[in-house]
């Protein structure tokens, strides 16, 4: 089992739906870029935040976890058999915090002042606190991916031939950076770890401010504790997710050992999370407002409900060990925790003066689906280029072979 | 309902900052910088005749597109319950009086300019400021146009320029900051023709409110809108009848960013939360790395050895 | 020559002299300090009071009322920030003020403000008077508006309101129903080079309205169920309970009788249409009654009568007291019971002066106890002769000087 790029057809029927989906986005985002957020979104003065934040931005942060918790598992506790998905998770979180950093981008008013908070502090400010946290754990996750760069070029580097009096240069870069990196790698991983801590449970805090805002349901002062554990609880799960998806998508072998034991894991997290939930909802005597029964209170039910089958999904064996056990199990954590980031910046959001009620417009949904189409058909292409996701060794020597050959023959 | 929520959202105050009994400490002292002499404004309902004088004198302060001031006399504006926004900095809104119904209360709303703002709390740059004078002014070179400080408002001031890409604006009431730099009073204030917006130090402010409400309590309730809420506002309101009833959000007297400011410095109190999980980690990091002896460092980023084979 | 010129430095000193002499003296208006009640209370009226309806008789003025410092002095006198009503003790006449007054303050803007000044006064006879507009005045002459309101709105003490607030505040607090299709320019202040300030002043100089009496009491008929009729002694709570007026008027204006939303009301106040509470709340705020039948009766009620309401005939010396000096001073008066020693805290046996029932006990009396003449004690009714002395011993005489 070894991390190798994957040898298959870029283009199929799915990629293609895929980037129709991203180029709608795109023709939708450059409009927001023309004629300001209004001309796309359904935001106004009463709903500041919408989707974009809610989704793009707070889900897409929760759902890149998995890159910090198998950093965790497969580095820091040494669980070395773990290793398989560490690149898989270390790719999506790059990738995933780039998105949600192109996400900020568009979302803010003024996208090009998105550099102030660099020279602009402002300590007291939860949001002051996700955006460094952000901008230095997005730094580690590129530097962690580096290693993958160095290995997949170094003794290969063949630039274009009227560049090629470089390839001897960038070679030595290649292997000067791995060298380094190998030594130090190690305060990264740690900071990666730390970082991802912070701000996850930070994103918890952004909402605490806004008061009676927010409805009881969800606004309370161990939002961020819940936040943080929620975004634990989906780590592993998102791992599974993507890593069955792919698996499926390129025809390998599902790793179902090592996901199995990953998946025996998730319960208890998960079960933690529910625990501080539903304390957090009895001790506060919020989840009288379940009993409205209102379009709120059904959002609610919905997230708790996903949250909870899921829980119950990942006790039983027989579920951890079948991949589509697995993958239904997976999808359902994946939903609840989306539908939580959604339900705490959108649904929950309740001002006092409530003219209007907050529907997404179809543009806003276009340019999120957009978003999350250009990131899977960016992961389709790393994944094809740089040795992320491991395949078993039998398969790839063919592999390899084949590789060369079809390089040696263009 | 509301009220319901507020007692919710008061209890959980009291369990979060027990939770993050750390952040406590640092929160206080941010009143530091107010001076004693700061503003106060008393929007005097019982005095407030909705001449709407006050919306056009902000509208000429701020340069802001305007008709001549004799339409503003057009009552019909009234029919429905209008909120600042970048038309308008500030609004006066109608409400009927059961007292006598001929003759209705007006109230006007604007930025309250909260003595600890939720607003320059948010702001991730630093982009609104509270000044020494108590007035909350917002600095068009440093904002980034996140409209967080319209999340964290609890009367929902700010307002942004959705229509435009290029350079869109957070606007609110600036205590006219402009016309007081010239020591002039803010427009609002020098227009009314009732003096139904008091302006002075805000000690004294609330004095002068409270000696009207002794002097006619049929007229007042025993309440000084702004004096206590949400810890305590420069513009402040006294009425005849329930703030509720006049579309002022029923807030309790807790400062808006006092728990998420606890939190935020409960979690990075002088930076040790974070630097003791580095320890933490780092540590757990060594010593599975000891127990797991034949792997070094190494391998355990590169666990496949395979490079020579591929080439 | 040169003595002559010292004679001239002798008139400054004798205008000083007299103009503090003047001030020395008393005007009109004395005052007694009343050791009973702490404070001082008017004595003689020799002051033209032709106003019956504010009768400031019973006004409390203390030290406290004017003089903040705990002792004030001539050179500091430590006087209150404007008390407004407390602070009056010089009650104009309305039919003594000017018919119209012009307002200049903006006479660079505006034509002059023409306030009719005559119709005002009359209809404040309504209310509580002259005193309503000019709420501050001490002793001296009336005083104008910009005594006390300062022209600058930017000014060190904001309690008492600028000049261009006290006007509009004067004129808009009753007028709250401005037209709001005119605007300022058209309804008192008219933009300069408009002609239109003559027609007007001739105007409010014709306007007239009708006198209105004061009632002594009022019918109404009512759907109620508990009874039709209900009567309102006007006169008995004003003259007899010497309730103030603006107990119950207050901050009234023309939009009590007049609807000022029909036009036609003019000249024909219908009434407004008032809602239950507006109806009950005159009455309610003092006699706090749940009962209908207390105030809705099938007939007109009588007048007040202390027998018939008490059960107690008010005779002598007590037909002369004021209500108040058994009754306290605060609304609703104190119930009281029939017993003597309530009140004269100081009738017990061996202590009584008899003299103050009006009746010197002669020396054969004297030593007599109460129960003896005034039988199982009951003082309600005076002794009968007779059931101590039988026809050959009546004495000639009472038993002692009225």
């Amino acid at each position: 089992m070894i991390p190798w790029p994957i040898k298959n057809k870029f283009l199929t029927p799915g990629v293609f739906i895929l980037i129709i989906i991203a180029l709608n986005g795109l023709a939708f985002l450059s409009i927001r870029f023309v004629s300001g957020i209004g001309a796309v979104t359904n935001l106004d003065n009463v709903t500041p935040w919408g989707l974009w934040i809610g989704v793009d931005v707070a889900a897409g942060v929760a759902l890149a976890a998995g890159g910090f918790t198998s950093a965790a598992l497969g580095h820091i506790f040494h669980r070395e058999d773990y290793n398989v998905i560490v690149r898989p998770a270390l790719l999506t979180a790059m990738l995933g915090y780039t998105f949600v950093a192109f996400a900020v981008f568009s979302d803010i008013g003024r996208f090009y002042y998105i550099w102030h908070p660099l020279i602009m502090w402002n300590g007291n400010s939860a949001l002051f606190e996700v955006g460094i946290c952000v901008m230095i754990y997005m730094t580690v996750l590129y530097i962690e991916f580096l290693p993958i760069v160095t290995e997949r070029f170094i003794g290969r580097v063949d630039l274009p031939e009227f560049l090629s009096f470089l390839n001897k240069p960038v070679d030595n870069l290649l292997r000067y950076l791995d060298n380094r990196l190998s030594l130090t790698m190690f305060i990264f991983i740690i900071a990666g770890v730390v970082l991802s801590t912070l701000h996850q449970s930070s994103l918890g805090t952004l909402m605490v401010i806004a008061g009676q805002k927010m409805h009881p349901l969800w606004q309370t002062p161990v939002l961020p504790l819940l936040f943080l554990l929620s975004a634990i609880s989906v780590g592993f799960p998102m791992v599974m997710f993507e890593s069955l998806i792919a698996s499926r998508s390129f025809k390998l072998k599902p790793e179902m050992k090592i996901l199995s034991r990953l998946g025996s894991m998730v319960a208890p997290i998960i079960g933690v999370y529910l625990a501080v939930k539903l304390g957090d909802l009895f001790i506060r005597e919020t989840f009288k407002y379940i009993f409205i029964l209102d379009t709120t209170a059904w959002m609610f039910i919905a997230e708790m409900g996903l949250m909870i089958i899921a829980f119950i999904l990942f006790l039983s064996k027989k579920i951890t060990s079948s991949p589509l056990g697995l993958f239904t199990a997976s999808t359902f954590v994946i939903a609840g925790v989306l539908l939580n980031r959604f339900n705490n910046f959108v649904i929950a959001y309740n001002p006092f003066f409530n003219p209007t009620k907050y529907y997404p417009s179809f543009g806003e949904i276009s340019v999120t689906l957009g978003c999350i189409a250009l990131l899977v058909l960016v992961y389709r292409t790393i994944v094809m280029i740089f040795p992320v996701i491991s395949q078993e060794r039998t398969d790839l020597n063919k592999k390899i072979v084949e590789f060369y050959n079809s390089k040696n023959g263009r | 309902m509301k009220n319901l929520n507020r007692r919710d959202f008061l209890k959980s105050t009291a369990l979060g900052v027990s939770a993050v009994a750390l952040g406590a400490t640092s929160v206080k002292g941010a009143d530091k910088t107010l001076s004693e002499d700061r503003i106060g404004i008393l929007v005097d309902t019982a005095v407030c005749i909705g001449c709407r004088n006050c919306e056009w004198a902000c509208r000429v302060a701020h340069d802001m597109p305007t008709k001549e001031l004799e339409s503003y006399s057009d009552n019909s504006v009234f029919k429905e319950y209008r909120r600042p926004d970048k038309t308008a900095l500030t609004v006066v809104n109608q409400f009927e009086n059961e007292k006598n119904p001929l003759l209705p209360v007006y109230v006007k709303n604007q930025c309250m300019h909260c003595e600890r703002p939720a607003c320059v709390s948010a702001c991730i740059v630093g982009a609104l400021t509270k000044q020494a004078d108590g007035s909350v002014i917002w600095d068009d070179d440093k904002c980034i146009g996140c409209r967080y400080c319209m999340v964290a408002c609890q009367f929902q001031i700010p307002s942004y320029d959705y229509d435009k890409s290029i350079d869109p604006h957070i606007r609110k009431c600036d205590l006219c900051f402009e016309r007081r730099k010239k020591e002039k009073l803010p427009a609002c204030v020098n227009i009314c023709p009732n003096e139904a917006l008091l302006f002075g130090k805000r000690s004294e402010i609330i004095q002068i409110a409270k000696n009207r409400i002794k002097r006619k309590p049929d007229e007042y309730i025993d309440h000084i809108y702004g004096e206590f809420e949400i810890g305590g506002t420069s513009w402040m309101y006294i009425a005849g009848k329930n703030f509720e009833k006049l579309k002022m959000p029923p807030l309790g007297n807790n400062p808006a960013p006092g728990i998420s400011e606890s939190i935020q410095h409960g979690i990075f109190a002088y930076f040790v939360p974070p630097v003791a999980l580095y320890a933490l980690l780092g540590t757990v990091m060594w010593i599975t790395r000891r127990r797991n002896g034949e792997n070094d460092e190494e391998n355990i980023l590169k666990p496949h050895d395979e490079k020579g084979e591929n080439k | 020559m040169m003595m002559k010129k010292v004679y001239f430095l002798y008139i400054p000193l004798i205008l000083i002299i007299c103009i503090a002499g003047s001030n020395l003296l008393p005007k009109g208006l004395t005052k007694k300090f009343d050791a009973d009640k702490g404070n001082f209370s008017k004595e003689n009226q020799n002051n033209n009071l032709t106003h019956v309806e504010s009768d400031f008789t019973n006004q409390t003025l203390t030290c406290k009322s004017c003089h903040e410092t705990e002792y004030p002095t001539k050179n500091d006198p430590g006087l209150r920030k404007c008390p407004r009503f407390d602070m009056i003790s010089k009650f104009p006449t309305f039919n003594k003020g000017p018919e119209v007054v012009d307002i200049k303050e903006m006479s660079d803007k505006y034509t002059d403000v023409v306030f009719s000044h005559k119709i005002h006064s009359q209809m404040s006879e309504m209310s509580i008077g002259c005193t309503d507009c000019h709420h501050y005045n001490t002793t001296g002459p009336v005083l104008n508006c910009r005594e006390c309101h300062e022209q600058n709105r930017s000014r060190e003490d904001v309690s008492v309101p600028d000049l261009k607030a006290a006007f509009h505040r004067q004129c808009m607090g009753c007028h709250k129903q401005w037209s709001h299709d005119n605007g300022c320019s058209t309804q008192c202040h008219s933009n300069k080079g408009t002609d239109v300030k003559n027609r007007d002043r001739q105007e409010m100089l014709d306007k007239k309205h009708p006198k209105v009496t004061e009632p002594t009491k009022m019918i109404w008929e009512t759907n109620s169920a508990a009874g039709k009729i209900v009567t309102f002694f006007h006169n008995e709570h004003n003259q007899l309970f010497k309730i103030n007026c603006n107990t119950c008027h207050k901050q009234e204006n023309c939009t009590k009788c007049h609807d000022v939303n029909n036009p036609k009301d003019d000249k024909n106040p219908i009434g407004i249409k008032k809602s239950f509470e507006d109806h009950h709340k005159p009455c309610m705020n003092c006699h706090n009654e749940n009962a209908c039948e207390k105030c809705h009766k099938e007939k007109e009620m009588t007048p007040f009568n202390h027998s018939s309401s008490a059960g107690w005939t008010l005779k002598n010396y007590h037909s002369r007291l004021a209500c108040e000096k058994c009754h306290g001073n605060s609304m609703p008066f104190k119930k009281l019971d029939n017993n003597c020693t309530s009140c004269h805290k100081n009738f017990a046996p061996g202590k009584f002066d008899h003299k103050l029932a009006g009746l010197t006990l002669s020396e054969n009396h004297k030593e007599m106890e109460c129960e003896n003449c005034h039988l199982k004690n009951d003082f309600s009714k005076p002794p009968d002769c007779k059931t101590c002395h039988d026809d050959k011993s009546f004495p000639a005489q009472s038993p002692g000087k009225r």
